[in-house]
């Protein structure tokens, strides 16, 4: 495993930064717990010459509840500041500072109470952070959380963007709204766990891997499994009925194969964030950032400059009449299957990177890839860009105006429903698909 | 291994409260999908609808556990009016996206921490059908069995045994009118009727006793499979009645029935509707049982499970709709049962020196992977399933 984390960088800043200590000492201090637990951090902060330097509070009592009040455990602050609780099972709890335990004159900013649920789990030891002191953080304006989210934003629309490609060519080809494309994207981010994880390789060539792998994925289940139904003159509802027990199918193995936790790459995990004025951004996001973006332009100029590209699009614009112009129909539907199975994997990795890897990860971002999906116009690999990008930047968004974080892929789907009302076909879509 | 308990609970599945609130749900979806051709991916939303009708009417609304049928009438006709007007003129794919995707915002919504006053977050709302329990006919401690020689006296022995009869006879009936036989005349059709009901007959013989249930069970199954019956007699005959027939045109080709002057908009929304409402039903007679809700049971391989019922049973057929669910779930209760019984009490199966099970959740697991296999094979080799007629499912048209 430690190769994994030592070698190797995706982009050669990421080497400069080293992967900082504190991350290492909670790392040790995760160890102590067998399954989930909370580690909340006591900090002072001062100000000195523009930067913002840290210090741990030790002897800070920290207790965890049910929402009940029942307790279930609790634990003071050690010389680093962090404190333990061990879990019984990810759930629904109330995590409270123990305020009589603060030192006089320091006064913790915002809430001592903090309640977790089974979602807020998204490490197995879910950490959080208590600051005491000044600091230009801790009191963050609107504009600079607006900041923060749209940075968070912005990567997960490229996400769902890069995904979102191969669903809408996919349908654009073929007519097939594919209810396995989550399944895809889940399959790429488990490729790049076992590669970099489990057989240690490098996350640069894990990555590279699982997308190759994804792409073969791609190109089996249209040669092995769509291919020869569309050959027979299976109807489209029935086509996606099969993707839906695929998506059943797959799911269930991955399951069986990884079981149902979420796992982390360990890669560039911990590393200290860049502050760029408002937002803070880590090395790692920030390159997964730049390199979704440069997949959606090599995307998109392949699409319009190349000669392949372009009979993708004659094909997706009018099958029929670009089968007569002596474009190999069948091919292009094989290329869009490998390239939306390997731009599917890439976001797997991308959003594993982000979020962690679990069998249902997939399957969550299909609701945002429809959404983002019939917002660009259903058929349009450019519309996939554009709607899957404009729907993640809204989910993340969202939240700053008082929509729960838990609800944040609602707006979405108001979005999808909104869309249908008022122009079904899309930004970028055609008319005569829609009725 | 213990083939007579893998036979009794794989018996008790097929005539189960799973396949009961299965069968609802399949029976909605059937007039949706099967008869109109309306591709709806949500109806685990509206079993929600109905569970928390109930669930709500004492947690929150604090009234009686019987108004919840009419909340949940008035939710799952709100949620298909949600459903509907953004897709209906649309093609048939963006109902089923758009359906996926409300039903799973339903979930989000009753399962989060924010409204948990209302819907009672993650664990749901338990304890709320003691009123239902009271009225049930059944000793609560007492085990009760289905076939007629349980009993000792004469009255249940005779009622059970005519009401079996009469199932059996029925059977034989339908088995003589189906098409295949029909078309090889009457000297055809009368030896398998009565070959049929003989058959049905000995098989209920021997499957009859070994059913056991507990007096609450028993009172939802009495209950349940009533409503799945009346159910089933309005769809059949609603699908013989001029409405039925529009109906099963607009999924034939919508064009046509536009160009005759009706209102194909308000048809299939009616469709979508009064599937709901059936689904919902079912819902409320799971809730009733369980005497509890979790949002968690509500999420899209539910609905993706009643489809796979309904097709093994065959779309556009009002028996598909019933026999699907109860083969589903015999189906499911068998391999749990059996691979329970293979893998043992360490919960490890090795076959020479691989492990092919390593633990328990794995079994359901295999099951569910199964589920989505037999899918995609009923869809690919046989998509009029069991009952149905391959010429019926013109899935194609659109």
């Amino acid at each position: 495993m430690l190769n994994a984390r030592r070698l190797l960088a995706l982009v050669p800043m990421a080497l400069a930064v080293v992967i900082g200590s504190s991350g290492q000492d909670a790392g040790a201090q995760a160890s102590t717990c067998e399954g989930p637990g909370v580690a909340p951090r006591v900090q002072m902060q001062t100000v000195e010459d523009g930067r913002t330097v840290r210090e741990p509070i030790p002897g800070i009592e920290f207790v965890v509840t049910t929402p009940d009040g029942e307790e279930i455990g609790r634990a003071t602050t050690d010389d680093t500041g962090v404190a333990l609780i061990c879990l019984p099972s990810r759930s629904d709890y109330v995590l409270t500072l123990q305020e009589d335990s603060l030192p006089e004159d320091v006064e913790i900013n915002g809430a001592t109470e903090v309640t977790l649920n089974e979602n807020s789990f998204a490490t197995n030891i879910r950490r959080l952070n208590f600051f005491s002191g000044e600091s230009g953080r801790t009191e963050l304006s609107f504009f600079e959380k607006l900041a923060q989210r749209t940075v968070d934003g912005i990567r997960l629309g490229l996400i769902i963007a890069i995904t979102s490609v191969g669903l809408s060519l996919i349908f654009g080809t073929t007519g097939l709204t594919n209810f396995a494309h989550g399944e895809l994207v889940t399959f790429g981010a488990l490729m790049v766990y076992l590669f970099s994880e489990t057989m240690g390789l490098p996350l640069t060539v894990g990555t590279a891997l699982a997308v190759i792998v994804g792409g073969i994925f791609g190109w089996v289940l249209d040669s092995g499994l769509f291919a020869p139904l569309r050959r027979r003159g299976m109807g489209l509802v029935s086509q996606m009925i099969v993707t839906v027990g695929l998506g059943i199918l797959l799911r269930n193995v991955y399951l069986f194969q990884f079981g149902g936790d979420f796992r982390f790459l360990r890669a560039y995990n911990s590393q200290r964030a860049w502050d760029l004025g408002p937002v803070a951004i880590t090395p790692r996001d920030f390159t997964v950032t730049m390199l979704s973006l440069l997949v959606l332009v090599l995307v998109a100029l392949a699409l319009q400059k190349t000669r392949l590209g372009k009979a993708t699009r004659a094909v997706s614009d009018n099958g029929e009449l670009a089968s007569a112009t002596g474009i190999n129909t069948a091919r292009i539907i094989r290329l869009v299957w490998i390239a939306g199975g390997a731009l599917a994997a890439l976001g797997g990795v991308f959003r594993g990177l982000d979020e962690g890897i679990n069998p249902d990860m997939g399957t969550a971002l299909l609701f945002l890839m429809f959404a983002g999906v019939t917002l660009g116009g259903l058929g349009s690999a450019y519309g996939a860009l554009v709607g899957g990008f404009v729907v993640g930047l809204l989910v993340e968004v969202s939240t700053l105006f008082g929509v729960p974080a838990e609800l944040k892929s609602v707006p979405a789907i108001v979005v999808l429903v909104l869309v249908l009302l008022l122009r079904p076909q899309g930004i970028l879509g055609q008319r005569q698909r829609v009725g | 291994m213990n083939w007579d308990g893998i036979i009794n609970s794989t018996l008790r599945g097929f005539f189960g409260i799973d396949a009961v609130y299965f069968a609802l749900a399949a029976i909605g979806l059937n007039l949706q999908f099967g008869y109109t051709g309306l591709l709806n991916f949500g109806q685990a939303a509206f079993l929600a609808c109905g569970a928390y009708g109930v669930g709500m009417a004492t947690f929150y609304f604090g009234v009686s556990m019987w108004w919840g049928i009419a909340f949940g009438l008035g939710f799952s006709v709100l949620l298909g009016l949600l459903m509907g007007v953004p897709t209906l003129r649309l093609r048939a794919d963006y109902l089923a996206m758009v359906t996926i995707s409300i039903a799973e915002v339903v979930r989000l919504f009753v399962r989060s921490q924010t409204f948990r006053n209302v819907f009672g977050g993650a664990d749901g709302i338990s304890d709320f059908s003691a009123a239902y329990r009271r009225l049930s006919p059944f000793h609560p401690s007492r085990g009760y069995g289905l076939g007629p020689f349980q009993y000792d006296d004469a009255t249940r022995r005779i009622l059970l045994s005519l009401l079996w009869l009469g199932l059996a006879v029925l059977v034989g009936v339908a088995a003589a009118r189906s098409r295949r036989v029909r078309e090889r005349g009457p000297q055809v059709q009368r030896i398998v009727g009565v070959g049929a009901t003989i058959v049905t007959v000995l098989v209920m013989l021997w499957v009859l006793d070994r059913l056991r249930y507990s007096g609450y069970t028993m009172w939802t199954l009495t209950i349940g499979w009533i409503l799945v019956a009346v159910l089933a007699v309005f769809l059949w005959l609603l699908m013989r009645s001029p409405f039925g027939r529009v109906l099963k045109a607009i999924r034939e080709d919508e064009d046509a029935v536009r160009s005759l002057g009706k209102s194909v908009y308000s048809y299939k929304m009616q469709a979508l509707i009064m599937g709901g409402v059936m689904a919902m039903l079912g819902g409320v007679v799971r809730a009733l049982d369980r005497g509890s809700v979790q949002p968690d049971n509500y999420g899209r391989d539910v609905t993706f499970y009643i489809m796979t019922a309904l097709v093994l049973g065959g779309l556009a057929t009002v028996t598909g709709s019933i026999v699907g669910p109860m083969l589903f779930w015999a189906v499911l209760v068998f391999t749990d049962s059996f691979l329970n019984e293979v893998v043992g009490s360490d919960g490890v199966w090795e076959v020479g020196g691989i492990t092919l099970i390593e633990n328990v959740t794995q079994i359901g697991q295999i099951r569910f992977a199964l589920v989505g296999l037999a899918l995609m094979l009923l869809m690919i080799l046989r998509p009029q399933g069991l009952f149905g007629n391959r010429k019926e499912m013109a899935l194609d048209g659109r």
